[in-house]
């Protein structure tokens, strides 16, 4: 925490960086994102096993950006979050300078893109054996029973979009839900409309989704949010060898395609 | 009482799978009824929205079908088609979606014939499942 | 407010028969938005089209609907009717109940409710049509020819006389590729040289057709109609403006034992060199990687003796700019060398040769004068064994296909040999025999039944050297797989024919496809097989691949034919079925947030990057952006976008959606 506190200072008082995006005390014992600009305001970053939140979400908010050149806490969620935007056009290389921590909570120096990549090249990218296990969970339900699970949870859900807030792949400035003509995704909380906004949701994260869990986390309700991406990221990958976040170039699974690509359900 | 007739809508390509169920026309091959076409450019266009969509307007089982493999008009669109069914069947099977209720097919131009048979199988099977009305009530699910 | 007008068809009896047609018309009168629905016995006929035209003028309708046959079939036909009464063309659509319902169902109110969702559907769609305007993209009236060989020089000609201006650019120094390298050319055993040394001269003479020789293709910007190529110029050293061509400097160059590339290593040439006596410009070029000057700083004894003081060794390459509209790529093949084969001695035996270094020897001007010589001694071979498929349809070799022409051309060296040497025993080592083309087949037979070639099917599984002899040891399947050994004094491999060096590079340049085996793409294998899916660069000869001289000439033919089409108006015109990206205004200037997965999904490449800027230069947000003359409105782009910033005229997400609500 010291070395954290300490290289955000030397960002702030270099002026390399005019924001820091960190963790800091919330309410209730809380992690949460604090932007520090004065360097003494420094000793309000804090790194413990509350801070979860993916800060990458932040980098692409006009709000933000109006605050100057950034700095970002980078646990590994957050590495590939910039590589993935940065793949996507959304970031360019030298753009937010990055404090990579790593899984044991050391500082890492990542001056640049490559040398995030090869950082987030060399750490495990497999989901931890609890979430595997959850996911299995659901795997093995039949079909029934998983229809019901699911519309069990989304029956809970209240199309507060906070899922799409907390997502940092989640930039358009105009979602299409938001679209009226025609109107894809019915507005109204009622289960249909439900299935279908996270259905699409998930289609629209596949082979983009790094795995930080801020969507279940936002859900006021509790839906897990997380296991339907987690589960497409897992088809991506098996189908077609792609991970999210792993590189600055674009290679996203649904435009590209190899000319032997294998199913076995299309006549 | 009336047998249960599913409704299906198909979602085609126009250089091939249209052009093949004109076919099929030409050489008077009797089909089910239940089909209707729509038809769209390549199966590159044709958005997973859309399937949502047919269910949600009462359709009880989809058919996407398009160019075979390199055969494609706009040379790759089927291979991205291909690729978004292949994750979109993934994960309506994982929210426990029957994906018996929808199929997908590769007939070209040529194939009169199998877009017959596609379709028959296609209603035969839908029919088996009955109506789809458990995607009807969810849209009373959390009204009522 | 849509005022559509829906015409129900009759077909005769074709669509009456099973499907009602006063029902369906009936119907859809009662649909919202229809101001006017009929039916009619053929729609397409005159008093038919009538209907259309009364019906647009007296009711001001703002959209048509035609439910008969398939659009496949008469969409243009109706399109036109609605052009020439005012009515935009892509306000008017087809309702298929013809070939998609009464054809293929029984009579019943079933089929007619069918017929009726039907017509729904395209009423729903046609209600949210924009019009739609053909679009203009400016056409410059040059062509480029990438390759200098038999093909590149049949397409420059081709659309030189069509009016045409061309620019054929040739990597080596002299234009002629293969052919020119070739003794006789099966099935007529026609000279090779004397028939293309007059086309060659042709293209020099031409006043339509600049020629770029040792010169290749740098950078290619734009799209059809509207490219923009850099060609770099290489250096020859000599300014041939001044050069004359008499030779002196050749017979002077101290340097002389250089493998030269024209005779396929059969023969030497100098630092200083023209390819070869027929050479197109006959102006030298020298080889920087073995002039002394280059590599030493000594000799120049060229300069010296150059009667017309030609010689300039700080010349520079020099990078041309030319504006083009269409591109011709024919760049052509090579052969496999022998050091490819392990079991045939990896090059090492020098008389085991490939084709082309066998045509080289059999070749009046070649090395040997024509007379048939072992490298090695240079004495007569006793006995040649020729193999076939040496690295072709062979998987191990990474090389599954059939090269085409060595069938023709081993029978062709057979007989060659046999004519020269007439005591020569000739062997074949075979595993089938394709002889497809005109007169093909005849002349093989001719040379198994006249010249006495023994044929014998089977692989040769390995060739090595004892006491002299090159020691050959094949099989016989057609005599149940006897073991066979010959004897021989030369083995000729028919090598496979492979992608030319530097085809990936150059199609990357281009961007158009290739597959595994670098061979350029063409845009459909059977009814495109002179276009690529790059709009505007068309292919011709062995490129695309492996084919005999006249296909390569057939091919180039095709592709200047379709150059000449393209340059026939002063504009393109191109159906505007494309996709656009969506603008609004300030301060979101356009949904589109600039992630690009469109551009990676084109299959055309025609998205591009546009910057957004405030009026004082400063960069607000980069966007995508179709490029009109590229699209080719196949949709895949609308489908990916998440924020859907970007659809499709003609199948927008609006009318699409208005289609499937209308079940």
């Amino acid at each position: 925490m010291d070395a954290l506190r300490k290289k955000a200072r030397e960002l702030l008082e270099s002026g390399d960086s005019e924001v820091i995006i960190g963790y800091g005390e919330g309410s209730g014992n809380r992690a949460r994102a604090i932007f520090v600009q004065k360097p003494e305001e420094t000793e309000r970053l804090i790194l413990d096993d509350r801070c979860e939140q993916n800060l990458a979400v932040y980098l692409l908010k006009r709000e933000v950006k109006s605050l100057g050149k950034p700095a970002i806490v980078a646990r590994l969620p957050v590495l590939r979050t910039i590589l993935q935007l940065a793949a996507e056009n959304q970031l360019s290389d030298g753009d937010v300078a990055v404090i990579g921590i790593s899984p044991d909570g050391e500082l890492v120096d990542l001056p640049d893109f490559k040398a995030i990549e090869e950082y987030v090249d060399s750490l495990p990218l497999e989901l931890s054996p609890e979430e595997q296990e959850q996911l299995e969970k659901i795997k093995n339900m039949s079909i029934e029973d998983r229809w019901r699970f699911w519309t069990d949870e989304f029956s809970r859900c209240l199309k507060c979009y906070a899922c799409r807030a907390s997502c940092p792949f989640c930039y358009c400035s105009t979602c299409v839900v938001e679209r009226n003509i025609p109107q894809w995704i019915p507005v109204a909380p009622h289960g249909q409309g439900n299935l279908e906004w996270h259905v699409v949701r998930a289609m629209h994260l596949a082979g983009r989704c790094v795995n930080c869990g801020d969507c279940a986390r936002a859900c006021p309700v509790d839906i897990p949010l997380n296991l339907l991406t987690q589960k497409l990221d897992e088809e991506v990958f098996s189908n077609f060898g792609l991970k999210a976040g792993t590189t600055s170039e674009l290679n996203y699974a649904l435009s590209t395609f190899k000319p032997d690509d294998q199913e076995n359900f299309i006549r | 009482m009336a047998e249960f007739e599913p409704k299906i809508i198909a979602f085609v390509c126009n250089w091939c799978t249209y052009a093949g169920a004109d076919l099929t026309g030409t050489s008077r091959i009797k089909y089910a009824t239940n089909v209707r076409m729509i038809r769209l450019p390549c199966t590159g266009r044709i958005d997973f929205m859309l399937l949502l969509k047919a269910f949600a307007q009462g359709a009880d089982g989809v058919i996407v079908s398009g160019c075979h493999p390199g055969d494609c008009h706009y040379t790759a669109g089927n291979y991205h088609a291909r690729r978004r069914w292949i994750l979109f069947r993934s994960l309506l099977d994982f929210v426990g979606f029957d994906t018996r209720r929808v199929h997908f097919a590769w007939v070209s131009a040529a194939e009169g014939a199998k877009w017959a048979q596609v379709v028959n199988s296609v209603v035969n099977e839908v029919r088996e499942l009955g109506p789809f009305e458990d995607y009807q009530k969810l849209a009373r699910v959390g009204v009522e | 407010m849509s005022r559509i007008g829906v015409f129900i068809c009759h077909c005769g009896e074709n669509i009456a028969a099973t499907v009602d047609p006063v029902k369906v018309a009936e119907t859809m009168s009662r649909v919202p938005g229809v101001v006017h629905a009929v039916d009619y016995k053929y729609m397409c006929s005159d008093p038919g089209q009538n209907l259309i035209i009364e019906a647009i003028k007296e009711k001001g309708l703002t959209g048509v609907v035609v439910a008969a046959c398939s659009p496949r079939m008469h969409e243009p036909t109706f399109r036109k009717v609605c052009a020439e009464s005012g009515l935009n063309p892509f306000l008017c659509e087809m309702a298929n109940i013809r070939e998609h319902c009464s054809w293929v169902h029984e009579k019943s109110d079933i089929t007619t409710d069918k017929a009726i969702d039907l017509v729904r559907v395209i009423v729903e769609k046609v209600k949210r049509n924009a019009p739609l305007y053909d679009i203009k993209v400016p056409v410059t009236k040059t062509a480029l020819v990438i390759g200098g060989g038999i093909a590149g020089i049949q397409a420059s000609l081709d659309i030189a006389n069509a009016g045409h201006k061309v620019i054929l650019v040739e990597r080596d120094p002299s234009i002629g590729g293969h052919m020119i390298q070739l003794s006789e050319t099966f099935p007529t055993l026609d000279c090779s040289q004397c028939i293309m040394t007059p086309r060659m001269v042709e293209v020099a003479q031409h006043p339509n057709i600049t020629l770029y020789t040792y010169s290749e293709v740098e950078e290619l910007d734009g799209f059809i109609g509207n490219f923009k190529v850099k060609i770099r110029k290489k250096a020859r050293s000599v300014d041939e403006n001044l050069c004359t061509g008499c030779g002196v400097c050749m017979q002077k160059c101290p340097r002389k034992k250089i493998p030269s590339e024209y005779e396929a290593g059969m023969g030497m040439r100098t630092a200083i060199y023209i390819p070869f006596a027929q050479a197109v410009p006959n102006k030298p070029v020298i080889d920087k990687d073995n002039c002394l000057y280059y590599l030493k700083g000594k000799c120049k004894i060229c300069e010296k003796n150059c009667p017309a003081e030609a010689i300039r060794f700080d010349q520079e390459d020099e990078i041309i700019e030319a504006d083009v509209g269409a591109i011709v790529c024919a760049t052509g093949f090579d052969v496999l060398g022998t050091d490819s084969f392990p079991e045939y001695g990896y090059g090492k035996y020098k008389d085991v040769i490939t084709g082309l270094q066998f045509e080289r020897l059999a070749s009046a001007s070649g090395p040997t004068l024509g007379e048939i010589r072992r490298p090695s001694d240079g004495k007569e071979p006793e006995t040649i064994v020729f193999i076939a498929c040496a690295g072709s349809r062979d998987p191990a070799k990474g090389i599954e296909y059939c090269s085409k022409i060595c069938c023709m051309y081993t029978a062709k060296h057979a007989m060659l040999y046999k004519h020269k040497i007439h005591h020569g025993k000739a062997y074949v080592c075979y595993m089938d025999i394709r002889a497809g083309g005109k007169m093909y087949e005849e002349f093989v037979r001719r040379a198994i039944e006249e010249d006495g070639v023994n044929y014998i099917r089977g692989r040769v599984s390995r060739v090595y050297e004892q006491d002299g002899k090159l020691i050959v040891k094949g099989v016989d399947t057609l005599l149940g797989s006897q073991p066979v050994e010959i004897e021989a004094d030369m083995v000729v491999l028919a090598t496979a024919a492979v992608a030319n060096t530097g085809a990936e590079d150059l199609a990357k340049k281009l961007r158009v496809s290739y597959d595994a085996y670098n061979f350029l793409a063409e845009a459909h294998p059977k009814l495109r097989p002179v276009e690529t899916n790059t709009a505007g660069i068309f292919l011709a000869g062995a490129c695309q691949a492996p084919k005999d001289i006249p296909e390569a000439v057939a091919q180039a033919s095709g592709a200047a034919s379709k150059v000449s089409a393209l340059f026939s108006g002063d504009e393109l015109s191109r159906e505007p079925v494309i996709a656009v990206v969506n603008r609004c205004p300030p301060p979101v200037f356009s949904t589109c947030e600039g992630c690009f997965i469109c551009e990676q999904a084109c299959p055309y490449q025609a998205i591009e990057r546009e910057e957004i800027k405030t009026r004082d230069g400063k960069l607000i947000k980069v966007v995508a952006k179709v490029n009109e003359g590229i699209c080719q409105g196949c949709g895949t782009c609308v489908a990916v976008c998440r924020a859907k910033a970007i659809d499709l005229q003609g199948f927008s997400n609006e009318q699409v959606y208005a289609e499937v609500m209308a079940l």
